[in-house]
């Protein structure tokens, strides 16, 4: 922080443009995060019966919460990983002199600025069984049908979710990428790396800050997936798509059990923050620019 | 022979990407007939233009636009008033608790919409909100990503500049309007392009906070209206095309920004 050079003595000012948004930020933000905390530790119809930790020892005791804390884990892992590998293939393509890039970043770029109401309720029709287009293109191909959503509902899911998010993780790589000097793949030809070698070697290593970026919000973003569970899967087939989010929103909307459907928040929560943590300390060892 | 490979690489991607849309609009187009026939239709026969007359006469279309524009819209244009004063505020100004404020500001960036979504549901239910237009809108006036992206646009602006104006006897709020908001242009295209179309775009909240069909936004009024209809899949495609439309167009004509915006948030 450089010191400012505007003296004290404008406070009043500050304090004055800051106050819509003091007031904002406590009422939609600390005050919700403090209510979901209290109602966390109580029970019954209105949440009102004071029960300590016991929606917490319930939740973390029920096969069904615990069943969608690892759907939710495996589909955000599914994602990040899809996301680095087909995010930087293709930015990786782009970065090369070509006619049309910017066309193809653009259409690359639409489903990520779609709702995942369009996304979801184009692709269950798509998917669909008896219905849906992409079994008669696979037949007309001559590959044998699948019913998607039957055998690999996840996989599906994850699949839908990077066909709507990779534009953006393409954008984020090919930043990155453009930020790499060229001297330094030019001096590794000279010194004789193939172009194997160069990316290992020099793309990389020099895009650790970025993959770390590109990987912590597809984890974020992943673990609160909810419409897709919502719009392609209502949670099946059986709870085989069981989101979390999904999972908290039917127990607090549909069971209208709040105190226990805050506790899976919370819980959720730190499994995010806990995540991102590791994430961010695996990156630091990792780190290479700086 | 690799530019080859690249082209082709992605000319699979664009297909991807872009086939599943034209089959919307295509969906959109065919009668009820062609989109349950066991063998889909690619192309209609005779495009069903009537199919978009109908989905409002089968639903309140008209009400889920009218609420999504009016949502999206107020939510645009909060920010365009609150982000940069608050990001101003934190470029330029020296006071006592600054950097507790700030640091309380960061930590908004990590709650995710779900922690939220509880409390604000009782929160409306106790003021009557639920199912109101004040509802579907106050819990995303600010954000702190906004002010950020703000804050770094503010502060290259020289000190200089503002002293000045003070010297000229200036109100601080005029400085503000004067002499901040002008240079921030650009900032405030790609902010209120963002907000637009993600509040545009968002499921979440007006799907737990609207109770009756006339007060629903277009992305949940058209899930809803799938999971009543499920069978007409023309109408849901139909609406699928209106609520995509607006955003496609608005990322076409200014998809640099976009780009930029995107960029920007990666590069810490």
């Amino acid at each position: 922080m450089r010191p400012r050079t505007l003296q004290g003595r404008y406070a009043r000012t500050a304090y004055l443009f800051l106050l819509p948004a003091i007031l904002f930020f406590g009422a939609f933000f600390y005050l919700p995060i403090g209510n979901v905390v209290a109602t966390s530790f109580r029970t019954g119809p209105q949440a009102d019966r004071w029960t300590g930790l016991g929606n917490y020892a319930e939740a973390l005791g029920d096969p069904a919460v615990r069943h969608s804390f690892l759907v939710t884990v495996a589909f955000a892992v599914l994602v990040v990983i899809g996301s680095i590998v087909l995010g930087l293939a293709l930015a990786m393509a782009l970065d090369q002199p070509l006619r049309g890039r910017v066309v193809f970043r653009v259409l690359l770029l639409v489903p990520y600025l779609t709702s995942v109401a369009i996304v979801g309720l184009l692709w269950r029709n798509i998917l669909d069984p008896e219905l849906g287009v992409l079994n008669r293109v696979l037949g007309a191909l001559g590959l044998p049908e699948q019913q998607w959503l039957n055998t690999a509902p996840l996989l599906t899911i994850a699949g839908v979710t990077l066909w709507q998010s990779v534009g953006y993780t393409m954008v984020l790589f090919l930043a990155g990428l453009q930020g790499i000097p060229e001297t330094y793949h030019e001096a590794a030809r000279i010194d004789g790396a193939d172009a194997w070698r160069r990316f290992w070697r020099i793309t990389l290593p020099l895009l650790a800050p970025t993959t770390l970026f590109v990987s912590v919000m597809a984890v974020i973003s992943g673990l609160q997936a909810f419409g897709q569970a919502y719009i392609i899967t209502n949670g099946g087939p059986g709870d085989a798509t069981d989101l979390s989010v999904f999972h908290i929103f039917n127990v607090a909307f549909r069971t209208r059990d709040f105190g226990y459907s805050s506790a899976q928040s919370v819980l959720l929560l730190v499994v995010i923050v806990a995540f991102t943590l590791v994430q961010l300390r695996a990156g630091r060892r990792g780190e290479v620019t700086y | 022979m690799r530019k080859a490979l690249l082209h082709i690489t992605l000319g699979l991607a664009a297909l991807v990407t872009v086939v599943p849309l034209l089959y919307m609009v295509s969906l959109s187009l065919q009668t009820e007939a062609e989109t349950l026939a066991a063998d889909a239709v690619l192309v209609p026969d005779s495009p069903q233009w009537g199919n978009y007359a109908e989905l409002f006469t089968r639903a309140p279309f008209g009400d889920f636009i009218v609420n999504s524009l009016v949502v999206a819209g107020v939510i645009t244009l909060a920010h365009l008033v609150f982000d940069p004063l608050v990001g101003y505020v934190f470029a330029k100004f020296r006071f006592p608790l600054r950097n507790t404020l700030f640091v309380a500001l960061l930590a908004t960036l990590m709650v995710p919409f779900f922690v939220r979504m509880i409390p604000l549901y009782v929160l409306m239910a106790n003021l009557g909100w639920l199912n109101t237009y004040q509802g579907l809108i106050t819990p995303f006036l600010m954000d702190a990503f906004g002010i950020f992206l703000m804050r770094q646009f503010i502060q290259p602006i020289p000190d200089d500049l503002i002293n000045a104006a003070r010297i000229d006897g200036a109100s601080e709020l005029r400085i503000y309007r004067s002499v901040i908001l002008p240079q921030t242009r650009p900032a405030l295209a790609v902010l209120a392009l963002f907000t637009f179309v993600f509040q545009w775009n968002e499921f979440l909240w007006p799907l737990v906070a609207t109770t009756t069909p006339e007060m629903r936004t277009i992305p949940v009024g058209l899930t809803l209206f799938n999971q009543e209809y499920f069978t007409l899949w023309h109408l849901t495609a139909a609406g699928s095309v209106i609520l995509f439309v607006p955003t496609a167009v608005l990322f076409v004509l200014t998809q640099r920004y976009f780009v930029r915006g995107i960029a920007l948030t990666g590069l810490k």
